[in-house]
């Protein structure tokens, strides 16, 4: 991780005042002790915190920490990996995620994810692939579609850009219009969070800056939990920062979690503030 | 910043959950069947292959585990004595000696070619590259014709070993070629300037940088295209006439494996279509054992390298 | 690939920078000439190769005109006032329906299993899995004549083709007579020789399917099979044609295995269950008998038909392989 990019304390008055306490904010998601494991091995360790409604909330932690093992739980992705557990309580509003109530498939449409890498189906148009998840879950009615594609790529502020050729390939875009792409093509199904795993570290600087200018938009409409190895990037986008380190026996714990001013100016513990400081990772 | 249609929103997204309700049970019950479906096709595929393995053995070890069946020449059974089947050396010996001979030309010829197509930008080198990506395909059977056509009519051979040895090495041909233009054009780049950059010239880099290097995948290639032949049945049987002696020289009527097989598996003898099944057994663990020879050898240059 | 255009640079000019005269480098080395030879000889080969087989059939084509392509028959006369009627009508039906059978069998019940190694199997059995097809694609075809000449065809003869001929209302499909020898029985031993290399090439294309895209699909809601059905196999669907390809050609230029399972019977009937004969069968079966007659030129004629059929299915194969790897660069 470099430390050429901009100190903390270039960060604006602005955007920390903004920043507020989230105590009594309402809740998207909760976090309750949790830990995954793979064939034993413990990868993330006990993290407590709640998502608030409606903010981002940044995971920030040198490589190795267990964000992205984190993150990935919380849509239940780890399913997928044989010897791979998750305990621990994690509830969307009120429901356990884990506990079995609500189809996995229903959950993952309301728990969206956007990638590292940019990934639109390539054998899909533009629009096919804005409207697939709709699709997936059985919505056949073409002006629904329409709509939502329309509604979709105006979110993601590429609606103007592409409005002409949306029968065309995704492999027609930019690395950074694409990954507009896959962000309305996830807020398409209208999920109520949207996980981001590392969305612009595969980007060009002027994308980067515009793909975070987009979160600042789409908030309003969806929480966003994003990982992030770029601390200003976590300064800059997110209102609530939760740090976390991996521990002796290799194991990802949370250090602390807190308003992002706070984290970023006054740190209650010295491993976050070092961190912050650039003096690891 | 564009405003949000908040009311659009709403209706979309009742629409999206009442049907992602709706149709949620019959998803998963298609998905569940279809995995179900997908687990079945495994086991489909796993019958018949998993039978030929069975009958492989169950029939032919007797045959392959014996000695008779490697050094004695083939019988013919009778009434008074149904189990005199004798051996297949002089198939062995057959197969041996119609794949020697048709190395020795397809070898070099191949290998020449497949270094030429991949070092080469010319339109010539263009049109053989698709001659012998077509050729690859190519039924076996229209090689024994041109074997037919070329040795044993137009030079007047007749039936024999040298016929044989051509369809088998006109077969082998184009596999050989192909896989030597993949193992030359998988030399890393980096090599090849390395030595022009040394002061080579172009045919020392090629032979003395760029050949050693992609040896792995030229030998590989080779024990491909040999097991291929070994197997194939349809070019021998047109040519080689059959014998029941021993032979190697190039003008005799000749015996191969696949070929005995094919005489073997429709006799009424319970005993004759045992030994076919023998042969057969044998020629999968040559293969066998050739492939896993090629590998062991391709893993352990590689690991020389690091 | 960038390396020939690197490396194929022409021969320095004559005179450097300062006009000096370079020492002169031989463009053509012995090197060069020695791969010159090979290339020349194996044009030459493939040349004497098309030509031998199509100079030998053309007495045939002369003959018998047009009609060999209509004609059922295939009757050698050695009488030289009747002609002999030869014609590749059988032969093709038989080819189209054996082949036909089993690239059905090879793309649904391979495809099944590619999908089933790569996503259903525990890591273990994978690579046993993984090895057993490879194993099974270099098992050589006369093996799989032998299995159904020696094992299946008792079993056609005496349960399956009863079975099936006694279904009722299914007359048009199978026929009513119950043979051992026949296109089902061919069709099925074919789709079995054929399946193991269709798997193997469809589980390299199915697993190249990038992680993220099945991820990103499941995250949007979709149902597993919906994953595997509207992106995986979309994605790898160029790859997985190309692979049929390779082994519709394989299965329509089979040799032996087919003449020894399929019977020798002339006849357009397509009922299931009657003997029949292919394009390459054909050619073994009469081989021996044909020597020294007007047969051969005919056979030969036949081997112009595969010839014709595998030239252009290895021209389509080969653009698909192409398109595979231009969009896998994208």
């Amino acid at each position: 991780m470099s430390n050429q990019d901009a100190t903390v304390n270039d960060i604006s008055m602005a955007q920390v005042a903004e920043s507020a306490s989230f105590a009594n904010a309402p809740v998207a998601m909760s976090l309750r002790n949790v830990s995954v494991a793979f064939n034993g091995r413990t990868a993330v360790r006990d993290v407590s915190f709640d998502v608030p409604q409606n903010a981002v909330t940044a995971l920030i932690g040198p490589s190795g920490s267990g964000k992205t093992t984190l993150l990935r739980a919380l849509n239940r992705l780890h399913d997928l990996t044989k010897g791979a557990v998750v305990s621990g309580e994690v509830k969307l509003g009120d429901i356990d995620v884990y506990g079995g109530t609500i189809p996995t498939t229903v959950l993952r449409s309301r728990i969206g994810m956007v990638f590292q890498r940019p990934n639109p189906f390539p054998t899909m148009s533009l629009y096919d692939n804005v409207v697939s998840g709709l699709r997936f879950n059985g919505v056949k009615k073409k002006s629904i579609l329409d709509d939502a594609c329309e509604q979709a790529l105006t979110a993601a502020a590429i609606w103007d850009e592409v409005k002409d050729r949306l029968k065309a390939h995704g492999s027609t875009l930019s690395g950074g219009q694409q990954q507009r792409l896959c962000i309305a093509r996830a807020l398409a199904v209208e999920p109520e969070v949207l996980l981001m795993d590392e969305p612009t570290s595969a980007l060009d600087p002027i994308s980067t800056a515009s793909i975070e200018e987009l979160i600042g938009q789409i908030k309003n409409r969806v929480t966003i939990v994003i990982v992030t190895h770029n601390m200003q990037q976590a300064a800059r986008v997110s209102d609530q920062t939760a740090f976390l380190l991996m521990a002796e026996d290799r194991a990802g714990v949370q250090i602390e979690v807190g308003p992002t001013s706070k984290i970023f100016n006054d740190p209650d513990d010295s491993r976050t503030l070092d961190y912050i400081r650039g003096r690891f990772g | 910043m564009t405003t949000l249609h908040l009311d659009n929103s709403h209706h979309i997204r009742e629409h999206l959950r009442e049907r992602a309700s709706a149709t949620i049970k019959r998803r998963q019950f298609v998905s569940r069947l279809m995995i179900a479906l997908c687990w079945l096709a495994i086991g489909l595929a796993a019958l018949p292959l998993g039978d030929v393995i069975i009958n492989l053995f169950t029939h032919g070890w007797s045959s392959v585990s014996s000695w008779a069946f490697y050094s004695q020449l083939p019988a013919q059974p009778t009434l008074v004595s149904p189990d005199a089947v004798g051996g297949v050396s002089n198939a062995i010996v057959g197969s041996a000696v119609i794949l020697g001979y048709a190395l020795i030309g397809a070898l070099p010829i191949g290998i020449g070619i497949g270094v030429y197509t991949a070092e080469s930008d010319s339109r010539f080198a263009a049109t053989l590259r698709l001659v012998v990506a077509t050729m690859v395909g190519a039924p076996s059977i229209l090689m024994g014709l041109f074997a037919f056509g070329l040795v044993v009519v137009q030079f007047g051979m007749g039936f024999c070993i040298m016929a044989g040895s051509f369809a088998i090495g006109t077969m082998m041909l184009p596999v050989l070629a192909a896989s030597t233009e993949i193992a030359v054009r998988n030399v890393p780049a980096t090599l090849r300037e390395a030595g022009l950059a040394l002061g080579a010239k172009k045919s020392t880099t090629s032979l003395r940088i760029v050949l050693p290097a992609a040896i792995t995948g030229i030998v590989s290639g080779a024990i491909l295209a040999i097991s291929r032949a070994i197997g194939e049945t349809a070019p021998v049987l047109l040519v080689i006439g059959g014998s029941q002696a021993f032979t190697w020289k190039a003008g005799d009527f000749g015996e191969a494996l696949p070929f005995m097989i094919y005489q073997d598996a429709s006799s009424s003898y319970p005993a004759q279509r045992a030994q076919a099944w023998g042969i057969a057994l044998f020629i999968v663990i040559v293969v066998f054992f050739l492939s896993l020879t090629a590998r062991i050898w391709a893993n352990s240059k590689q690991k020389e390298r690091r | 690939m960038s390396l020939n255009t690197s490396t194929v640079s022409s021969p320095s000019p004559v005179t450097n920078v300062e006009g000096r005269k370079r020492p002169s480098t031989s463009s053509r080395g012995a090197y060069e000439y020695v791969l010159l030879t090979a290339a020349a000889l194996f044009a030459l080969i493939a040349a004497y190769f098309v030509g031998t087989v199509i100079w030998r059939a053309v007495p045939a084509f002369r003959e018998q005109g047009f009609g060999f392509f209509s004609n059922a028959m295939w009757n050698a006369s050695f009488d030289p006032t009747v002609p002999s009627q030869f014609g590749s009508l059988s032969m093709i039906v038989g080819t189209l329906i054996t082949s036909g059978i089993a690239i059905l069998i090879a793309v649904i019940v391979g495809t099944g299993t590619a999908l089933a190694i790569t996503f259903l199997l525990p890591s273990r059995l994978r690579t046993i899995a993984a090895t057993l097809i490879e194993l099974l694609a270099a098992v050589p075809s006369v093996v799989y004549g032998v299995w159904g000449l020696i094992v299946l065809t008792p079993w056609f003869q005496y349960t399956v083709g009863p079975w099936l001929a006694g279904i009722p209302g299914f007359d048009w499909l199978f026929g009513t007579t119950a043979g051992g020898q026949c296109y089902l029985l061919a069709g099925l031993v074919l789709g079995a020789m054929i399946l193991p290399s269709y798997v193997a090439i469809g589980r390299e294309v199915i697993n190249s399917v990038s992680k993220e895209l099945i991820e990103a699909s499941l995250s949007l809601g979709a149902t597993q099979w919906q994953t595997l059905w509207k992106t995986v196999i979309p994605t790898a669907r160029i790859g997985l044609f190309g692979a049929g390809t390779l082994a519709l050609g394989r299965a329509i230029g089979e040799t032996v295995a087919m003449s020894m399972v399929l019977g020798s019977a002339l006849s357009t009937n397509y009922q299931l269950l009657k003997p029949g004969a292919t394009l390459a069968g054909w050619i073994a079966t009469q081989w021996g008998e044909a020597q020294g007659s007007s047969q051969v030129p005919a056979l030969f004629a036949l081997g112009v038909i595969l010839m014709v059929v595998s030239l252009s299915m290895s021209l389509i194969s080969n653009r698909l392989v192409a398109r595979q790897r231009r969009a896998a660069t994208l």
